[in-house]
């Protein structure tokens, strides 16, 4: 009984080992090394960056599969999953390659499009240098043109008065000195139709003159007579043609007039006619610091 | 005669079963040293991934040669499909090393523009 017993567990034994060495006998290593390797490369970007090499790799997975379903483990089993795994490994590295590809013409890419924006910020940059040298060089011709009017302005202006008055440049700006005896009759401040002619001529000049200049009429007279009478004479005379004056054209705020009496003479009072050289009118124009140059040229 | 054919058909597969009897493998011999020679070529042995690819395949196709040499054709043609495989695979990563080489000169060629951008920039 004993004996039977054991002859059918060594039967039994048996029958099993070689169950499992034929139908269920476990996967070769490359076998699983061809699944794991499969798995990991369609969870990649291989999937889809390569799928023509992934689906060569698949088709060599099914091959080993199917030898081992058939086979088991056998010679063409390996080979077939060790080269199910190269497949694999390739569609990965072509994929890899695709990439680096697409990166590359992505930098390149990028590079030409920054050489262009370079290149175009260049040609902008040039065309606004361009311009503001045309603008400066216009502004230029602008400023020469206007100083040269200014002088002819000023040239004119003298010319005009050289005929009936004396213009002399000082340090306070072009005096123009008018004589007393053309513009009053003795002791009254009346401008006398004569003197509103020669005044209008004044007028003329002064107004081509730099419309910025300030200008003071002054009134002096000769000794005869009280200095405060004269003061008063004076200043009502040189008040008279400043506003006479401001009639013709030249604007209010450009022009005063103080009364200097007997003061400041340039004649001799004692003859006939240094006491006339004393009784004048002089209008002063001050220059600005564009006319400064003009004028004192003159 | 219809005899024999018959008895052909039903011994001709257990003649290639025994595998001394198949033809030498050499096509599969051919195919496996272009790919060789192809890999080798692209420089797969400045790259270490492509390099190790491309040894397996140089020993698998020496072993194959001797098995042939030795008459075990069955050996040499397993050898060899596998070794075909191995140097197909050093050649993608020998151009997979190039495109990576390609990626790194185009950055650095960036880099050396941006520079002379900006550098310009300043000047002007």
């Amino acid at each position: 009984m004993k004996r039977i017993r054991s002859i059918f567990v060594l039967v039994a034994s048996t029958s099993a080992a070689s169950l499992i060495a034929c139908s269920a006998s476990l996967p070769p290593q490359d076998l699983t090394n061809a699944r794991d390797t499969y798995d990991r490369a369609s969870r990649g970007p291989a999937a889809q960056l390569d799928p023509a090499d992934m689906h060569t790799a698949k088709v060599q997975l099914d091959l080993a599969e199917a030898s081992f379903t058939k086979d088991g483990d056998t010679q063409n089993t390996r080979d077939q999953a060790y080269i199910a795994v190269r497949k694999t490994e390739l569609a990965e590295a072509v994929a890899r390659t695709k990439q680096a590809n697409e990166d590359k013409d992505g930098v390149v890419s990028a590079m030409h499009a920054d050489e262009k924006q370079a290149v175009a910020a260049t040609a902008a940059e040039l065309g606004r240098s361009k311009a503001r040298v045309a603008v400066q060089g216009a502004a230029l011709q602008d400023e020469k043109s206007r100083r040269q009017d200014a002088e002819k302005r000023a040239a004119q202006a003298a010319a005009d008065l050289a005929k009936f008055a004396t213009v002399t440049q000082s340090p306070r700006g072009m005096v123009i000195t008018l004589s007393g005896s053309i513009l009053f009759v003795t002791a009254k401040w009346d401008l006398l139709p004569t003197a509103q002619l020669k005044l209008n001529d004044v007028a003329t000049a002064l107004i081509k003159e730099d419309p910025l200049s300030k200008m003071v009429v002054e009134g002096y007279t000769d000794s005869q007579g009280g200095a405060a009478y004269n003061q008063e004479l004076s200043m009502h005379r040189a008040q008279a043609v400043r506003d006479y004056l401001v009639t013709r054209g030249i604007a209010a705020d450009r022009i005063t007039a103080q009364g200097f009496g007997l003061t400041n003479p340039i004649g001799d009072n004692k003859s006939a006619e240094g006491r006339a050289n004393n009784r004048r009118v002089q209008i002063v124009v001050q220059p600005t610091d564009t006319t400064l140059a003009t004028t004192s040229s003159l | 005669m219809y005899r024999s054919i018959l008895s052909l058909i039903i011994l001709a597969p257990l003649f290639t079963a025994c595998g001394a009897s198949i033809p030498p493998p050499t096509q599969r011999l051919a195919d496996a040293q272009s790919a060789q020679r192809s890999a080798r070529e692209l420089g797969a042995n400045s790259e270490p991934g492509a390099q190790l690819s491309l040894k397996l395949a140089d020993e698998q196709i020496a072993l194959a040669q001797k098995a042939m040499s030795d008459g075990d054709n069955k050996r040499a043609d397993s050898l060899l499909v596998r070794a075909k495989a191995d140097a197909e695979l050093a050649v993608v990563q020998a151009r997979e090393k190039g495109a990576n080489a390609a990626v790194q000169t185009a950055i650095d060629n960036s880099a050396t523009q941006k520079t002379m951008n900006i550098e310009q920039g300043a000047v002007k």
